[in-house]
């Protein structure tokens, strides 16, 4: 089976991961792509896509709309689908209001959390927002059950627990036992608050409010008593997330740099996803530099001096020791970069390694994600 | 450049992976040669810049890398720990509020509590004076964190002063607003890559910067290729035959390169009104001191 098959094979939900600018975005609209080519109803569910990409794919910039690729596209790229590609930007407040009016026990619960002053800060500004959204999205699309396959672009992540566990850490900062003991006064005092901080007994929150200001507490008071009887509700439906994620119709694609940095990151991603039972369905080096050596040829100045005399091209100058720096220096790149891969496919014995050259040009439409295919498919 | 390293903090950021760390070790290293006594602060979760030098971390203590260049690994639970204890003056206090879950609440809760206990300590190095009004660090060279965080960061004095107006972090916020203001004693760098995205963003984050008042120092762009063929030497080298396959397809992907490098820099020149020093992308095989001592160079040269 070709390695790009494999990853799609049987899956319904194909999560990218990586660090920073590693071409997670890139990998996964390729991906759904080609499922779509191969006759496959594809989503691509995309965060913060390069402008030139989105442009070139139509894409609108909010309100979570999914926009089906036009077909002229396709034709002007000489691709012939035999499914359909969709894509879609991540709104990440717009997702916030949706799971909370999901998920409010009446429309005045819903109300009085969406019009809470903390609830957009924290629900746009707490670590791990976006990787908690992104999963939620792709769970509630999944559900619905509009598309053979979704895949997720993610924001960049080095560290794979700040994913997986995003949701556990944001559903404990919205119902944290803690914090109802310490703003215990305030929960229950209404609008005379600020008269217990002058009690002795409220010296802790004092001392916090010196940090973090009243209003800071105050607010947070509000947002706990609006939230109130909504943590399981999320908790639950977060555990089917997880489920989701870690049963065999998801599986995620690490995308890398071939850098020893980037690498260890990717290992590290693994092992993570490893400790969570989740196996990795595949790795994906990107944008790796091609030995232009193994084309053979000169490799020391008189010998590119003779070959350029052969050839009848006119050296006036330097040429055959440019050309021979610039060989050494991406020969170089490209070994020290093997080697990287090398590595790589020793600790991660068994898992599809796919390997994608850097493209002359940026990738920003159809053709240029085709071609990225071509080195996914294994030729 | 000799402007730049007479300021008391350079602040460093740009989108993830441009070169951040790569510029601020640099930065540091030109001003301690040049006789200035500096210390790196690295504030995100990775300590990188005493790698580059091939010294252990220096973690949450400052460690002398090389003559006059010093670095420390600022994180939120100890910054917290070392800011709020300056501030309540009592260990037992700070046990009381802080060393329970509630400081780890707070510090994924309060968006900005992290970043104005780090900002903090940050600021307490570029201001700290020893006897006789000299101050103890000639240089703070700040790796901040990556382009979005990179913003709150900076903005926390000014959201927080929104907040709270009296106490003694009031009064410290103001300080550190008053310094990441000042054209003579701070300047604000980006660093950036001849690609689309870093492009992008370093283009907002300047006008972001500029609309918040932050004084502009240069603008880095790093892993640029320069032109090495003229576009006939590569079309005749690429149709010199098999012999010559592996040097026609190396000068065309240099070339390739390069105009990607010419292309982003006429567009950032074009959008960001900031002197724009080029860094060559290095051939390293260990990206090392050496590398640094390069980088250096590179923008010691070209100004
Ligand atoms: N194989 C390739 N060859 C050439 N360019 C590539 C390749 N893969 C990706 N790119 C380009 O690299 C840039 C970064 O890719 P992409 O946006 O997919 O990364 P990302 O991991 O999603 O980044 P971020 O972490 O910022 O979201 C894009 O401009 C893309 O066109
Ligand atoms: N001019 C250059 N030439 C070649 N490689 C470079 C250059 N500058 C940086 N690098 C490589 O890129 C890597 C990332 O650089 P650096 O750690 O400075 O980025 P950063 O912006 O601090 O990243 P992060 O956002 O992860 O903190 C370096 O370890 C180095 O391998
Ligand atoms: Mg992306
Ligand atoms: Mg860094």
């Amino acid at each position: 089976m070709r390695p790009l098959a494999q990853v799609l094979e049987g899956r319904k939900v194909i999560c990218c991961v990586g660090s920073g600018g590693v071409g997670k975005t890139t990998v996964a609209a390729a991906l759904a792509l080609s499922a779509a080519i191969e006759g496959k109803r594809a989503l691509v569910l995309t965060i913060d896509p390069a402008r030139r990409l989105a442009n070139s794919l139509g894409l609108k910039e909010l309100g979570n709309q999914e926009t089906r690729i036009a077909p002229e596209l396709f034709a002007q790229a000489g691709l012939h689908p035999r499914g359909e590609m969709w894509a879609m930007m991540l709104d990440l407040k717009l997702t916030w209001d949706e799971l909370v009016e999901r998920q409010a026990r009446s429309p005045e619960q819903a109300r009085a959390i969406l019009t809470n002053k903390l609830y957009q800060t924290l629900s746009t500004a707490m670590a791990g927002s976006l990787e908690y959204m992104a999963m939620e999205k792709v769970y509630e699309v999944h559900t619905a059950r509009r598309f053979d396959v979704v895949v997720l672009d993610t924001p960049p992540t080095t560290n794979a627990l700040d994913f997986l566990h995003a949701s556990d850490r944001i559903l404990d900062v919205l119902d944290n036992d803690a914090m109802r003991i310490i703003l215990g006064p305030m929960l229950r005092a209404g609008k005379l608050w600020f008269k217990l901080l002058a009690a002795p007994s409220a010296m802790v929150l004092r001392t916090l409010a010196r940090f973090t200001g009243t209003d800071f507490l105050r607010d947070l008071a509000d947002f706990m008593i609006a939230f109130e009887g909504m943590y399981e509700g999320f908790k639950e439906r977060a555990a089917r997330v997880k489920a989701l994620l870690t049963s065999p119709e998801a599986g995620f694609v690490l995308v890398t740099a071939p850098n020893p940095l980037t690498i260890q990151e990717a290992l590290f991603f693994h092992q993570a996803l490893r400790e969570d039972r989740i196996a990795t369905a595949a790795v994906v080096v990107n944008r790796v530099q091609r030995d232009p050596r193994r084309h053979g040829g000169p490799d020391n100045v008189a010998a590119m001096r003779e070959a350029l005399m052969l050839a009848q091209i006119k050296d006036s100058g330097d040429l055959a020791e440019r050309l021979c720096t610039t060989l050494t220096e991406q020969s170089m790149l490209a070994d020290l970069e093997r080697r990287e891969v090398e590595r790589l496919s020793r600790t991660l014995s068994g898992v599809p390694l796919l390997i994608v050259p850097r493209l002359r040009k940026d990738v920003h439409d159809l053709s240029g994600l085709w071609q990225i295919d071509q080195f996914l498919g294994g030729q | 450049m000799d402007a730049l390293l007479d300021r008391r903090l350079l602040v460093v950021t740009g989108k993830g992976g441009t070169g951040k760390s790569t510029l601020s070790a640099a930065l540091a290293l030109l001003a301690s040669r040049r006789g200035k006594k500096v210390l790196v602060c690295e504030v995100v979760a990775r300590e990188r810049v005493s790698d580059f030098f091939g010294r252990p971390p220096s973690g949450p203590t400052i460690r002398q890398l090389l003559p006059n260049l010093y670095s420390v690994h600022v994180r939120p639970r100890e910054a917290m720990h070392e800011y709020a204890l300056m501030i309540l003056r009592y260990e037992t206090l700070y046990k009381l509020a802080f060393e329970n879950a509630a400081a780890r609440y707070f510090l994924a809760a309060a968006p900005s509590l992290a970043e104005i206990v780090m900002l903090g300590k940050v600021w307490w190095h570029a201001t700290q004076e020893m006897e006789r009004g000299k101050p103890r660090w000639d240089l703070v060279v700040l790796d901040a964190p990556a382009t979005g965080h990179g913003l709150t960061f900076l903005s926390v004095p000014a959201v927080f002063l929104r907040l709270v107006k009296e106490g003694p972090l009031a009064r410290d916020m103001r300080g550190m607003q008053s310094l990441l203001a000042d054209p003579v004693r701070c300047a604000i760098s980006i660093v950036t890559l001849p690609e689309e995205m870093p492009a992008n963003e370093a283009i907002e984050l300047d006008r972001a910067l500029r609309s918040g008042g932050f004084p502009a120092g240069p603008l880095f762009l790093n892993g640029f290729f320069a032109s090495r063929f003229s576009a006939q030497e590569v079309a005749q080298v690429t149709r010199g035959g098999p012999a010559l396959a592996a040097a026609g397809e190396a000068a065309d992907n240099h070339e390739s390169r390069s105009e990607l490098s010419a292309h982003y820099e006429g567009v950032l020149r074009k959008e960001i009104p900031r002197e724009l020093l080029r860094v060559p992308f290095l051939f390293d095989r260990q990206f090392g001191a050496q590398s640094i001592e390069k980088v250096a160079s590179a923008i010691a040269g070209s100004s």
